[in-house]
C-alpha cells in the first residue's frame, strides 16, 4: 500500500534530490570557473609584478646614487629580493607558445640584477661615468622589461583568446542552460504533480458520489476505487458498511413480511373461533331435538325424513367440532356424502352426484370443513339457478407426487376475474354458505396448512361449467 | 483527445530535455586547446633573427629558410623585425636579443656606428655570437662571427654585364645608391664599376638618395632634369626601387628606361612581373636563412669553430623581366 503521505514524501525527495544535483553541478562549475579565473588573472599578475619590481629596482637605485645611505641600500636590496620572487612566480608561466619570448624575459630580469650590482661596484669603486652608463642601461632595460611584460600579455591574449571567448560563450550558456533545465523541471513537476492530486482527488470524488447514491438509498451499487492507498482503504471500508446495510434491510424487511402473515393467520382464527362460538349455542339441545324428530318421523313411517335429519345433525356435529383441527380424508368424504344426501333430498332429480374415491387415498391429513363449502359452492352455482339441474363430480385420484382432489359441474362456470380474485384470497363472498365459510377461507387454509402456493387450482369457462382442483404433496402425510 | 495531449506532453518533454542536454553539454565540455605548459627549460639554443624588413618577400624567405633549418637542428628561433627601416627601433630590438642573452644572433647588417658598436662591445661583452645575413658590415667592424649571403661584390658585376648587354658600350648610365656609404652597396657599386671601367664610353652618373620616398623621387626627378638622355638605372639600394619606378612612370608612359635592381627591395618582384623592371639580381634568401642557422649551430656546439671569416656566399642570379613573365 502506497499511501499518500509516501506520496508526497518521494515526490518531495526527488525534487530536493534533483534540486541538489542542479546546485551542486553548478557549484563545481563555478568553482571550476572561479579557479579559471584565477589563473587567467594570476598569470597577469605575475607579469605585472614584475614590472613594477624592475620599476622599484630603478627607483631605488636613483635613490641609493643619490643619497648612499644604508637604508637605502636596505630598500634596493629589497627590491631586489622582490623581482627575485616575482621572477619566480614568472617561471610557471612557461608554455609552448610563449617559452622564447619568456626565456628572454627572465634573461632579462637577470641581467637587470647583473647591471645594477656591476652598477653598485662601479659606484663604490667611485667610478661615476661607468656607475651612470650602467644606470642608463639598468633602465633601458627595465624598460624592455615593461614592453616585453606587454608583449608577454599580449601573446597570452593571443593564445588564449580561444579559451577567453569560450568562458565568455559558456557563461552565456549557463544562463540558457539554466532556463532549459528551469523549464524542464516546472513541466515535469506540473506533470507529477497534477498525476498525483488526481489520484488523490480521483478516489475521493469516486467515494463522495458513491456516497451520494448511499444518501439516495441505492445501496446495490458497489464501490470500486482503483488506488492502493488511504482512500482506497476507506472505500473499502464503506463498501463494506454498504454491504451489512443492504443486509439488515433485506432481513427487516423479510421479518415484517413473516409478522404480517402471522397476523393475517391470527384473524383467521379468530374469525372462526367466533363463528364456531356463535354455532354453538345449545347444540345438545339441537342434537336431541333432531334426534327426536328423527325418531318421531321413524315412528311415523316416514323413514326418509328421519334419514335426512340424522345426516343434518351429523352435519352439524361436524361442523362444530372440527372447524380448527385437521381431519383425514375419509372423515371428510364422509362428512361430504351426508351433505350430499341432504342436498339431494332437496334437489331430487335436479341433482346427479358422481364420486370417485381412491381408498388408498383417504388417510391424508386435510384441514377440517374444505371440501364442503366447495361443493357448497358448486351446487349454489351450478345447480340452483338451473331449472334442468346439474351433475357434480367428485374424484379423489392417486398422483405418484400428489394425491388429486377434482371437483367438477357443469353449470355456469365462473367469470376470469372471479377466479383470479378467488386464488388471491381477496373474493368478498356474497351469497350465505351454511357453514359460514366462503371460498377464499378455504383457499387461505389450504395454503396456510400446506405451506404451498399451488395446492388449489380453478379451471373454468363460462357456460361449461367448473373444476376445482386440489393437489395434495405426499409429504404432508408424514409431516401432519 | 487524451492520446493527443499525451502525444504533445511527450514531445515537449523530449524537446526540453533535448535542448538540456544540447545546452549542458556546452557548459560542460572542456575542450579549449590551452598552449602546453612546460614546466622546466628547454635545454635549447636560442636563436633570434633580426631583420630591419618585415614582411618583404625577401626577408619572409629568410626568416622561412631559417625556421626550417632551427625546427631541424632542434633550436628555438625568433624572427624579430622591424617595420619601414626605423633604426632606432632595429637596434633597440638586438639591444633586447642582447639583454635577453639568446645563443646567438642572426642578424641583417646595418653598417651605422651605433650598430657596430653594439656588437661590437656589447654582443662580445655578454659573450654572444653575431652573424650578418644577406647584408654585410666588415668583420673588423663588427667583430661578426661570419657573413652568409650573396656575394654583393659579385652582383654588381653581373648587374653591370647585364646593362652592357642590354644597352651596348655607349650609354648614359645613373647608379642610385644610399648616402650612408653602406657597405653592401659600397661592394656592389664597386662590382658595377670594376665591370664598367673598361667602357668608358659608357658614362656613369652618381645619384645618392636617403631613406624617405620623397627624396628618392626628388633625386630621381634631378637627375632626369640634369641628364635627360639617360639609358639606364641601376638601382642598387633596392628599396628605392619602387619610388623610382614612380617617380619614372609618371614621366614617361612608354618604357623609355632601363631598370635593374636587387631582389632585397620590399617592391622588387612585383615591379619586375609587372614589366617595369627589365632585370634583376636575384639572391637565395631561402638558403641564407638555413646556412647561418646551420653554421650559427655548429659554432654552438663547437663543431666548426672559427667559421670562416670571410663570409659563406650564396647562389645569386640575373632574372630578367621576360622570364619572370
Amino acid at each position: 500500500m502506497i499511501s499518500i503521505q509516501k506520496k508526497i514524501l518521494i515526490l518531495t525527495t526527488v525534487v530536493l534530490f534533483i534540486m541538489s544535483v542542479i546546485w551542486i553541478g553548478l557549484t563545481i562549475y563555478n568553482h571550476q570557473t572561479q579557479q579559471q579565473y584565477n589563473k587567467i588573472l594570476q598569470r597577469y599578475l605575475s607579469i605585472n609584478e614584475v614590472t613594477s619590481a624592475s620599476q622599484h629596482v630603478i627607483t631605488d637605485l636613483n635613490n641609493y646614487m643619490l643619497m648612499p645611505s644604508a637604508k637605502n641600500l636596505d630598500s634596493l636590496n629589497q627590491s631586489k629580493e622582490e623581482i627575485q620572487t616575482a621572477k619566480r612566480g614568472v617561471y610557471a608561466l612557461r608554455n609552448v607558445e610563449n617559452n622564447f619570448t619568456l626565456t628572454n624575459y627572465l634573461n632579462l630580469i637577470d641581467s637587470l640584477i647583473e647591471t645594477s650590482n656591476r652598477l653598485l661596484l662601479f659606484y663604490s669603486e667611485k667610478d661615476t661615468e661607468a656607475s651612470v652608463k650602467e644606470f642608463s642601461e639598468a633602465m633601458r632595460i627595465s624598460s624592455y622589461i615593461s614592453e616585453m611584460s606587454l608583449t608577454l600579455i599580449d601573446t597570452d591574449l593571443k593564445s588564449y583568446d580561444r579559451f577567453y571567448r569560450g568562458i565568455i560563450e559558456q557563461s552565456g550558456e549557463v544562463m540558457k542552460l539554466g532556463i532549459w533545465l528551469l523549464l524542464l523541471i516546472t513541466f515535469l513537476l506540473l506533470l507529477v504533480t497534477y498525476r498525483m492530486s488526481l489520484s488523490i482527488t480521483k478516489p475521493v470524488f469516486k467515494l463522495t458520489q458513491a456516497a451520494n447514491e448511499l444518501s439516495k438509498g441505492r445501496f446495490d451499487l458497489q464501490i470500486n476505487v482503483g488506488t492502493n492507498d488511504e482512500i482506497a482503504f476507506l472505500a473499502r471500508t464503506f463498501d463494506r458498511m454498504r454491504i451489512n446495510i443492504n443486509n439488515l434491510i433485506l432481513e427487516i424487511k423479510q421479518k415484517a413480511q413473516l409478522e404480517r402473515e402471522l397476523q393475517q393467520n391470527k384473524l383467521l382464527l379468530q374469525e372462526s373461533q367466533f363463528r364456531s362460538l356463535q354455532s354453538q349455542i345449545n347444540p345438545h339441545f339441537l342434537f336431541n331435538t333432531l334426534n327426536t324428530l328423527s325418531k318421531k318421523a321413524y315412528l311415523e313411517g316416514s323413514e326418509e325424513t328421519s334419514d335426512l335429519l340424522v345426516n343434518v345433525a351429523g352435519l352439524l356435529r361436524y361442523n362444530l367440532k372440527r372447524i380448527d383441527r385437521s381431519v383425514t380424508l375419509v372423515e371428510e368424504v364422509e362428512v361430504l356424502r351426508k351433505y350430499m344426501d341432504i342436498q339431494k333430498a332437496r334437489f331430487t332429480d335436479r341433482l346427479l352426484f358422481f364420486m370417485e374415491v381412491d381408498e388408498s387415498c383417504l388417510h391424508v391429513k386435510i384441514p377440517a370443513l374444505t371440501l364442503q363449502p366447495i361443493i357448497e359452492n358448486a351446487v349454489i352455482h351450478a345447480i340452483e339457478p338451473q331449472p334442468d339441474g346439474g351433475v357434480i363430480w367428485i374424484r379423489i385420484i392417486d398422483g405418484n407426487e400428489q394425491i388429486r382432489i377434482e371437483i367438477e359441474d357443469n353449470g355456469v362456470g365462473m367469470a376470469e376475474d372471479t377466479i383470479k380474485q378467488i386464488l388471491e384470497e381477496k373474493f368478498i363472498q356474497t351469497e350465505g354458505h351454511s357453514t359460514g365459510i366462503g371460498f377464499s377461507n378455504v383457499v387461505k387454509r389450504l395454503r396456510f396448512f400446506y405451506d404451498y402456493v399451488n395446492v388449489i387450482d380453478i379451471v373454468s369457462k363460462e357456460g361449461h361449467g367448473t373444476k376445482v382442483i386440489i393437489n395434495i404433496p405426499r409429504k404432508s402425510e408424514k409431516a401432519c | 483527445m487524451r492520446k493527443t495531449s499525451i502525444l504533445i506532453l511527450s514531445l515537449i518533454f523530449i524537446i526540453l530535455c533535448y535542448l538540456t542536454f544540447i545546452s549542458a553539454k556546452k557548459v560542460f565540455r572542456s575542450d579549449w586547446q590551452l598552449p602546453q605548459a612546460i614546466d622546466h627549460r628547454q635545454e635549447q639554443h636560442r636563436l633570434v633573427l633580426i631583420t630591419q624588413d618585415m614582411e618583404t618577400p625577401f626577408w619572409d624567405k629568410v626568416g622561412k629558410g631559417a625556421r626550417k633549418q632551427a625546427k631541424k637542428d632542434g633550436i628555438s628561433l625568433e624572427v624579430w623585425g622591424i617595420y619601414g627601416n626605423n633604426q632606432e627601433d632595429f637596434l633597440k630590438k638586438i639591444e633586447i636579443a642582447i639583454h635577453s642573452k639568446v645563443d646567438g644572433i642572426i642578424i641583417q647588417g646595418l653598417d651605422t656606428a651605433e650598430f657596430k658598436e653594439l656588437t661590437r662591445i656589447k654582443a662580445s661583452f655578454y659573450g654572444i655570437p653575431i652573424i650578418t645575413v644577406a647584408n654585410d658590415v666588415p668583420m673588423k667592424e663588427s667583430l661578426r662571427r661570419t657573413y652568409v649571403g650573396s656575394d654583393q661584390y659579385l652582383a654588381g658585376k653581373m648587374i653591370a654585364q647585364q646593362l652592357l648587354t642590354d644597352v651596348g658600350s655607349e650609354g648614359t648610365a645613373v647608379l642610385m645608391y644610399d648616402s650612408h656609404q653602406v657597405y653592401y652597396q659600397t661592394e656592389r657599386l664597386r662590382g658595377i664599376q670594376t665591370v664598367l671601367k673598361d667602357y668608358p664610353n659608357v658614362k656613369i652618373i652618381n645619384a645618392e638618395t636617403t631613406d624617405t620616398r620623397e627624396q628618392i623621387m626628388a633625386a630621381t626627378r634631378d637627375v632626369l632634369n640634369r641628364t635627360p638622355n639617360v639609358n639606364a638605372f641601376i638601382v642598387v639600394n633596392a628599396n628605392a626601387a619602387g619610388a623610382m619606378a614612380q617617380e619614372i612612370r609618371k614621366r614617361y608612359q612608354a618604357e623609355h628606361y632601363h631598370l635593374y635592381t636587387f631582389d632585397d627591395g620590399p617592391e622588387s618582384l612585383t615591379l619586375l612581373k609587372q614589366g617595369r623592371l627589365d632585370a634583376m639580381i636575384e639572391q637565395s634568401p631561402e638558403k641564407m636563412g638555413e646556412i647561418s642557422v646551420e653554421l650559427i649551430g655548429e659554432w654552438l656546439s663547437g663543431d666548426t669553430v672559427p667559421l670562416n671569416i670571410d663570409g659563406y656566399f650564396t647562389d645569386i642570379k640575373i632574372v630578367k623581366a621576360e622570364d619572370a613573365l
